[in-house]
């Protein structure tokens, strides 16, 4: 073993060695060129695709507002896409109020509500779109059938907490009221029309959407609360009760004798309205197709038959 | 021949310097996202603490309602409400936080050493997986175990007529509880720890534990006195990466810890453990879809402020307790 | 052999032989009890948990599921099944992870074979912990900052100059985040298992740490790569904070443009997650046979994932070096 063959050796065990300059293994050259062309030609390749402008065929149009008529839209769009075909509507149910708010700040392009509009829903444009009710829905177990509106009101503030106290109910357990939170259009309605005014009771359940609301009914026998017509039908699995006597159905709604009927609202920016959802406001208000659609969940005003 | 060679201290070729300054520019891209998320978090959270101060820990009102006014007034520009008093909610964080941690500790460290120690080898062969799998386990699932075994019983069995009436009126007793949360939150979290307490027993070295057995010293003692003394960094670590999970559950709690930001009150007596709360992260989920009103925004964010906080707090907490252990050459 | 049976050199008649160890006192046989109630109490919990899901989910599972989209409705039969969300959970941890493994691999492998300066492997050690003690949901908002910000508005649909930021590149994204800390750790760990001798010889054949890296050490940490892939994608398919916050919760996929695959990834939709929550008691769909099949289907996932783990492990076990 010669003198250097030891030293490289022991420099082995000791640390690491590499070698100044390397063999003849010089292939890094077309390794390196061959990956660069490769990255270059991918970038070239991605870039053209993923700068083309989203509106290439069709418009997107965005939306947001009442979960409560939720049911109704989603059938709506369906029946618009039908016709217009190049038209893809987005909807985000995140409460009337909330939606008047997107359209306002220009989150959203159109807004769909189901309050009367307000001095606060400055910069919008709203039109009437068609009817619905607010139904007062309890549990299928509890058998009360007719309540006063001003009992409900007591409800919903507080004042009655047991069902011992509402004629009918044939139970004796605590009241659990469920209701909407403030960005829903329902809770303003239930709070103008029915506490004229006030706000609800601390003990109401505070829900985002009129679906979880008919769900938490459905669970609860002790339950009262309030959603749309929409999701109030034979199949949500509640059972709506009669206000002053009249029921919550289509026809009581037609002709107004309900006390909780509502127009539902359309809401545009007012500098800037956009005008594919002009223009399906307008198809929803007067066209017979939408008539037919709207009348599955909710009640049409305007449509032609 | 043999060429010259010399130890390498530095990287010496033009591709091993460029291969460096590319991985350490990575590196330095995932610290300043980092940096950037705390920088931006802050900048959106800093409106509501701003107009708050202090008092925004503090505790004055119905949040719900503190809530619904800062969202009501979101386009009102010149106007808005920031009013926020969050005790409420760091109240319920703390109460499911530490319950189920303090619960989750103590159980896991029992179940750990059983089976690292005592357990029969057929029952620790089928436990293994179990624990990993239970571990991995997305937490929408134990959701959906409490709210359809744990609630009902709850609601069923343990609230009376009684105690609903002794609080009708300011809230609804349904089976949605503290006492939902913090169970399910214990199951969710045990499995994580059982699975760290054991590999942290595991590497105690198996000299030491002979030799306290061979000086006479029951089973029991020496794995408690020598084995989970040596396995206290990773206990440590285990408690940490528990709390950090625990305390950032919010689809679950949200799910049976009720809708009403109430503070449960311990003077209630026994209603305090069915008494609904919601946690911070739960809130967030709750109003989210109420983010583009700059008010409710900066409110949200404030609160994503105090959590990113507390976890950044329970990280430096979790590396200072472990420098004391330090010193005793225990393994970290 | 106790220290009593030693043959010592004492004056005097030996003491009788104790028992092989005192007795033991009343505390440790309280403790040792407790241990065993508690380990099978833990067994029986777990056990409980796993047939529950079993038993519903075999109840509920059907193959219509598997192969029809969500749709609004009240009924079961009309809510249709999960086949969007579950196309949704898989491309949402594709895209996670597909962010997650090459940066992870990158920061572990400069930890572990370069990590200077010193202070800035410090650094990068405690970002990564840091972002894996972050809640998830302080992630979905951090992203939401960060996609409806206009510079990355390519990436989700945008009207009128104000992006939505709600996508399944916004979600992926922050999802990789999640997955990050675990394949770094895992990769660390397999690349610091690899005794230096290897490297050593490498160099001394020449090559440049890089393509030391590169073509030998990541290779022979490949079972780690692999469980910290695997542990990644469990923990990014359980995820559901970032899920309803940046993925805009339509049922079913929501493109935006006409480009086939980018239209998808830029639009909004679902992951088997989301629909549990939606379908569970709390949640506005209200079907409870659809959640459990779902859960059931999750469970599978996770399942197989965590099964990949052990053969990953037990395959890197098997890799000795011979040193």
């Amino acid at each position: 073993m010669t003198v250097s063959e030891t030293r490289l050796r022991t420099r082995l065990t000791e640390g690491r060695v590499s070698r100044r300059e390397p063999l003849a293994l010089r292939p890094k050259k077309g390794i390196a060129l061959r990956l660069k062309i490769r990255t270059v030609a991918v970038t070239a390749a991605v870039t053209p695709v993923l700068a083309v402008p989203s509106a290439a065929a069709a418009a997107t149009v965005i939306g947001s507002g009442s979960s409560a008529e939720q049911p109704v839209l989603t059938a709506l769009f369906a029946g618009y896409a039908k016709v217009h075909r190049n038209v893809h509507f987005v909807y985000t149910a995140d409460g009337g109020n909330a939606g008047v708010k997107d359209v306002q700040q220009r989150r959203s392009q159109f807004a769909v509500n189901t309050r009367a509009p307000l001095p606060s829903d400055s910069r919008t444009v709203q039109y009437k779109l068609f009817l619905d009710g607010l139904c007062v829905a309890v549990n299928k177990a509890n058998s009360v059938s007719n309540v006063r509106l001003t009992r409900a009101a007591n409800i919903f503030l507080g004042v009655f907490t047991s069902w011992s106290q509402v004629s009918g109910s044939g139970l004796t357990t605590t009241i659990d009221p469920i209701g909407r939170n403030s960005a829903a259009g329902s809770y303003t309605f239930f709070q103008q029309a029915v506490l004229k005014g006030q706000t609800q009771a601390s003990n109401v359940e505070q829900l985002s959407s009129d679906g979880l609301v008919a769900t938490a009914i459905k669970h609860d026998k002790n339950a009262i609360g309030y959603v749309g017509l929409a999701h109030a039908g034979k199949s949500s699995g509640i059972k709506t009760v009669k206000l002053n006597g009249v029921a919550c159905n289509a026809t009581q709604i037609k002709s107004q004798k309900y006390p909780l009927t509502r127009f539902i609202w359309g809401v545009l920016s007012l500098k800037h309205p956009n005008s594919a959802a002009a223009q399906f406001f307008d198809w929803v208000r007067t066209s017979s197709a939408a008539g037919k659609i709207v009348a599955k969940s909710a009640v049409p005003a305007f449509n032609k038959k | 021949m043999v060429e010259e060679f010399r130890l390498d201290t530095e990287p010496t070729r033009d591709s091993d310097r460029r291969a460096e300054l590319m991985l350490g520019a990575l590196v330095c891209l995932v610290v300043v996202l980092l940096l950037g998320m705390f920088a931006f978090v802050l900048y959106q959270a800093w409106p509501s603490f701003s107009h708050n101060g202090l008092s925004w820990f503090g505790s004055r009102g119905n949040v719900d309602s503190q809530i619904q006014a800062i969202f009501n007034s979101g386009t009102s520009l010149g106007h808005e409400v920031y009013a926020f008093h969050g005790w409420p909610l760091i109240w319920g964080t703390a109460l499911v936080v530490g319950g189920a941690v303090t619960i989750a500790f103590v159980c896991s460290l029992f179940v750990a050493v059983f089976i690292v120690e005592f357990a029969p080898d057929a029952l620790c062969r089928v436990l293994e997986p179990v624990v990993r799998l239970l571990a991995s386990v997305p937490s929408v699932i134990y959701g959906l175990v409490g709210v359809f075994v744990l609630v009902p019983l709850i609601g069923n069995h343990l609230i009376t007529q009684g105690s609903k009436a002794s609080v009708q009126g300011i809230i609804t007793l349904n089976g949605y509880s503290l006492l939902a949360g913090v169970a399910i939150l214990t199951v969710m979290v045990a499995p994580v720890m059982v699975a760290i307490f054991s590999d942290g027993l595991r590497a105690v070295p198996r000299g030491w534990i002979e030799a306290s057995l061979g000086l006479g010293i029951n089973k029991w003692r020496t794995v408690w006195k020598i084995g989970v003394r040596t396995a206290r960094p990773a206990i440590v670590a285990g408690t940490v990466l528990a709390t950090a999970r625990a305390l950032g559950e919010a689809v679950m709690l949200s799910m049976v810890c009720g809708v009403v930001s109430f503070a449960p009150n311990p003077a209630d007596g026994w209603i305090f453990f069915v008494e609904p709360t919601r946690p911070l992260a739960s809130t967030i989920i709750a109003f989210i879809d109420d983010l583009s009103t700059p008010p409710m925004r900066h409110t949200l964010y404030a609160i994503a402020a105090v959590l990113l906080l507390s976890a950044a707090l329970l990280s430096f907490g979790g590396w200072a307790a472990k420098q004391p252990m330090k010193r005793y050459g225990a393994r970290t | 052999m106790s220290l009593l049976e030693l043959p010592v050199s004492q004056p005097g008649p030996r003491a009788p032989r104790a028992a092989q160890s005192p007795p033991w006192r009343l505390i440790d046989r309280i403790g040792l009890a407790v241990a065993w109630l508690l380990g099978l109490l833990f067994c029986a919990l777990a056990g409980a948990l796993v047939l529950y899901f079993l038993v519903q989910g075999i109840k509920y599972v059907r193959p219509s599921l598997f192969l029809t989209n969500p749709s609004p409705g009240f009924t079961a039969t009309a809510t249709g099944g999960f086949l969007d969300p579950m196309l949704g959970t898989m491309l949402v941890s594709a895209i996670a992870m597909a962010i997650a493994l090459p940066i992870g691999i990158g920061v572990a492998v400069w930890l572990s074979e370069y990590g200077r300066p010193a202070a800035l492997a410090r650094v990068a050690e405690s970002t990564i912990e840091m972002i894996a003690g972050t809640p998830s949901i302080v992630l979905a908002l951090f992203g939401i900052l960060l996609f409806e910000s206009p510079a990355l508005g390519f990436l989700s649909r945008s009207s009128e100059g104000v992006v939505f930021g709600r996508s399944f590149f916004a979600a992926g994204a922050m999802l990789s985040l999640v997955a990050l800390p675990l394949v770094v750790s895992n990769v660390r760990e397999g690349l610091e298992a690899i005794p230096d001798h290897v490297r050593e010889a490498s160099y001394a054949l020449g090559k440049t740490k890089f393509a030391t890296t590169r073509r030998v050490l990541l290779p022979a940490a490949r079972p780690s790569v692999l469980t910290g892939a695997m542990l990644g994608a469990g923990r990014v398919i359980g995820d559901t904070a970032i899920i309803v916050v940046l993925l805009g919760a339509t049922l079913t996929f929501d493109r935006s443009g006409s480009v086939p695959l980018l239209s998808t990834l830029r639009g909004t939709g679902s992951t088997l997650t989301y629909y549990v929550f939606y379908n569970a008691p709390t949640g506005e769909g209200n079907q409870p046979t659809k959640a459990y099949a779902a859960a059931f289907v999750l469970l599978m996932i996770v399942l197989a994932l965590n099964v990949g783990v052990d053969i990953a492990t037990r395959r890197s076990r098997r890799l000795r070096w011979s040193s």
